[in-house]
């Protein structure tokens, strides 16, 4: 009797979270819960909008060096409406914001160990994608390549990406964010019944 | 300067938080379009209930100003948005 006792008490001693080591701890997990990844993405989102008087994107940022370089290489053909006005080029905060994000992706992927750096496996590390198309790192790279030109063409025709449009559109409630967002889905998944017809 | 400083530091969460939730993998974002792993969609939905109850108490209580709202043009938007998905159900980004 005594014995169990004990026991009861030692499970309730290990299973109680050390508060500092408990959050430690879930810093180090691989996968959050997305629930708790979104609220810190949520008040980053504030914080933005609070600090610096700006919104999260990316894709912006890719026009803004495309921008400048293409002004540089070829002055002539990026002298329209857009390069001047819409987009002006440049080192912009967005192009910051978005180094920040390499960085901050990294660090994330360091805390879990699952940093890759120069490693065999690298390039094309996805299992998912193995099953489905082979484990050729050069048609990962070609569809990878191919699939960021549709999407940053199409970033510039709705005005912006998932991150600069749907999330910091929608959490000051542009119905831009909420239009582009059902066309994200309703293709997306078309496209994803298409590539993968049987393996749905 | 400080702006510089504060948007590399607020990108640095960003990436941080992409990272955690998975959506810098192939599979949670093809999965989503399979309507098998809905990580995506919890992910971006809590980040914008946190997001805009938060912004728009803040406006309440005349805290901030909001930044100029993405323009509505409906049918940029979602043909923007249909070629957007084609691309991400292709490459997973």
């Amino acid at each position: 009797m005594s014995v169990r006792v004990i026991r009861v008490q030692k499970v309730l001693i290990t299973e109680i979270p050390n508060e500092p080591k408990f959050i430690l701890n879930y810093i180090r997990k691989e996968t959050w819960s997305p629930y708790v990844a979104g609220i810190l993405l949520g008040l980053v989102g504030i914080a933005a909008v609070w600090i610096s008087n700006s919104l999260l994107g990316a894709s912006g940022a890719f026009e803004n060096l495309a921008g400048m370089v293409g002004k540089w290489i070829a002055p002539k053909a990026f002298d329209n409406m857009y390069f001047n006005f819409i987009m002006p080029p440049g080192i912009t905060i967005g192009v910051i914001l978005l180094v920040g994000v390499f960085f901050g992706g990294m660090i994330g992927a360091a805390t879990s160990g699952t940093l890759k750096w120069g490693k065999k496996d690298a390039a094309n590390s996805d299992n998912q994608w193995k099953r489905i198309f082979g484990a050729s790192t050069a048609k990962r790279w070609a569809l990878a390549f191919i699939g960021a030109i549709i999407l940053e063409y199409a970033a510039g025709i709705a005005g912006g990406c998932t991150s600069g449009l749907a999330i910091s559109g929608g959490m000051l409630l542009a119905p831009a964010a909420f239009l582009f967002i059902a066309g994200m889905f309703a293709s997306g998944i078309v496209t994803a019944l298409v590539i993968y017809r049987k393996n749905y | 300067m400080t702006n510089f400083l504060t948007a590399l530091v607020l990108g640095g969460f960003f990436g941080f938080s992409l990272n955690k939730a998975g959506l810098t993998k192939y599979n949670k974002i093809v999965n989503v379009f399979r309507l098998t792993d809905m990580a995506v969609l919890q992910f971006m939905m809590t980040a914008l209930v946190v997001a805009m109850s938060g912004l728009f108490a803040l406006r309440g209580l005349g805290l901030i100003t909001f930044p100029a709202v993405p323009a509505t043009y409906i049918v940029g938007n979602v043909i923007g948005g249909l070629i957007f998905g084609v691309g991400m159900a292709l490459t997973g980004f």
